[in-house]
């Protein structure tokens, strides 16, 4: 198969179809017979995946099939009941925690400090991850996303879009390979929504290739993925 | 619109930097909104308020030592007329019990509040378990440092107790403050990765207080004995300091399991 071919591959019990693709050696994750549970209750089991660098992948089903929490599995925020997960940067396959440096994750779960502005919350982040931003650097980060101009507001005064635009600009603080994105477009109008399509865009032409997944109900989302996976929710 | 151009970089921060990060962090939004200050400080006051009216009657009154025990110096006294003596190793105590539930009650806001508003995803995207356990405990210990600086010297001209040895009082206070911070970061964390608050705070805590107390109890006597032997005072602070010590280093190792889901 080809990156380019849209494919869509259904789970939910033990069905087995890996998507194969022209993987880089360098950039790409690989899930095998993963799955999850809460408790006594399973969300998904036996999902196989790969993804390489240059692709973007959907993944699609109903409201608590698993998506958010196939998501947090990759990103290395969970770990898998079942399965294994590798994600391989620079040529390296990374452990849970190493992944992290190398992937930007926007999430409904995911909320920034509410008591700091905007630009100390991106200066704070920035700051872990070893980054020194600049006035100008947190100008361009911010007008990026379209929150220029708004960098010294609290976050607890902003609206739901525009924490959802300051999300975007914390997940590419790193400028990194991986992104994952759970409803990417959730709270945005449709100027956040042009941004949220060229960061996609962006990211999987760059050089080497960037990798992004998906989570996401929406018609106009899934267009953007090279394949897409169905997970539904076992019974 | 930027494109990206950059791979992420595998430069590491070393644990230390995110450690001040997350301090400075944590530092400018409590000063902004003081939340765990004005949660401490509150209990702290409002505790020291009832205990000045519920001891004002309580008045040390003097005894004799014979045979290394101490005897009723006056008739009145003897005859159970007079209230009975609130000594300064008591009161000692009861400042230290009073720390305790002001730590208990504002210093689990630091883990709590993270997990409540969501911002723990952002934070374990960003850095450490290492990292993060140090920087709250840190955090922790400076407020609770700025308390006992501000409640002692009050509690103090309150109640009156003396401070015996002052060298052994700063090292009691400064070592009990330790192992508090310690022990109250690390059961804020379990209490939030719980779910629960205040309750089951409490009853995490219990196990790991009790033990804290009686070492500090231990301590603050030597605090009030004359001429204390050197001895002594290495095994009663010393033990108190090891303890904190203890604490820090287990939680150090076992932050990463609560840190992790």
């Amino acid at each position: 198969m080809h990156a380019s071919e849209l494919e869509t591959t259904e789970y939910g019990g033990a069905s087995d179809n890996r998507m194969n693709s022209s993987a880089q050696p360098d950039l790409s994750i690989r899930l095998e017979q993963v799955g999850h549970r809460f408790g006594t209750r399973k969300v998904f089991s036996g999902i196989d995946l790969e993804v390489a660098a240059g692709q973007v992948c959907t993944v699609t089903g109903p409201n608590g099939s698993g998506k958010s929490t196939l998501l947090r599995i990759v990103a290395g925020l969970l770990a898998p009941s079942e399965g294994t997960v590798s994600v391989k940067a620079n040529g390296q396959v990374r452990s849970a925690d190493a992944r992290r440096d190398f992937l930007g994750y926007v999430s409904p779960d995911l909320t920034l400090y509410k008591e700091l502005s905007a630009a100390e919350n991106l200066q704070f982040f920035g700051r872990l991850r070893g980054i020194t931003l600049t006035r100008d650097d947190l100008i361009e980060r911010l007008t990026q996303v379209g929150l220029r101009g708004r960098g010294r507001d609290l976050v607890g005064t902003y609206s739901s879009g525009m924490r959802q635009r300051l999300k975007y600009a914390f997940a590419l603080l790193a400028n990194p390979p991986i992104l994952l994105l759970d409803e990417p477009t959730a709270n945005l109008d449709v100027s956040g929504i042009a941004i949220v399509e060229t960061i996609v865009a962006a990211q999987k032409s760059r050089a080497g290739g960037g990798l992004t997944i998906i989570a996401t109900n929406e018609p106009r989302e899934l267009e953007w993925g090279d394949m897409t996976v169905r997970v539904d929710a076992e019974a | 619109m930027t494109t990206f151009e950059n791979a992420a970089s595998e430069t590491r921060v070393s644990w230390w930097q995110q450690t001040f990060a997350l301090l400075a962090k944590d530092l400018k939004a409590e000063l902004r909104t003081k939340v765990a200050i004005s949660a401490v400080g509150v209990f702290t006051f409002a505790s020291l308020l009832l205990l000045g009216l519920a001891t004002a009657v309580l008045k040390e009154v003097p005894t004799i030592k014979l045979l290394g025990l101490s005897y009723p110096a006056t008739l009145d006294q003897l005859l159970g007329k007079q209230q009975p003596a609130w000594d300064s190793p008591s009161k000692l105590g009861m400042l230290w019990v009073l720390f305790c539930f002001a730590a208990f009650a504002g210093l689990a806001h630091s883990f709590v509040h993270e997990e409540e508003t969501n911002t723990v995803t952002a934070l374990r995207l960003s850095m450490s378990a290492g990292a993060v356990y140090t920087g709250k405990l840190l955090f922790n210990l400076i407020v609770l440092l700025v308390i006992m600086l501000v409640v002692t010297p009050v509690y103090i001209a309150m109640t009156g107790m003396k401070i015996g040895s002052p060298f052994v009082f700063l090292a009691v206070m400064l070592s009990g403050g330790v192992c508090l911070a310690a022990t109250a970061t690390i059961i804020a964390a379990l209490a939030a990765k719980a779910q629960g608050t205040g309750a089951l705070y409490g009853a995490l805590g219990l196990p790991l207080l009790l033990v804290f107390l009686l070492l500090l109890m231990n301590a603050a006597g030597t605090v009030y004995v004359e001429n204390a032997p050197t001895l002594r005072i290495v095994k009663d602070v010393g033990g108190l300091f090891s303890f904190g010590v203890l604490i820090i280093s287990m939680s150090a190792m076992l932050f990463h399991f609560v840190w992790e889901e």
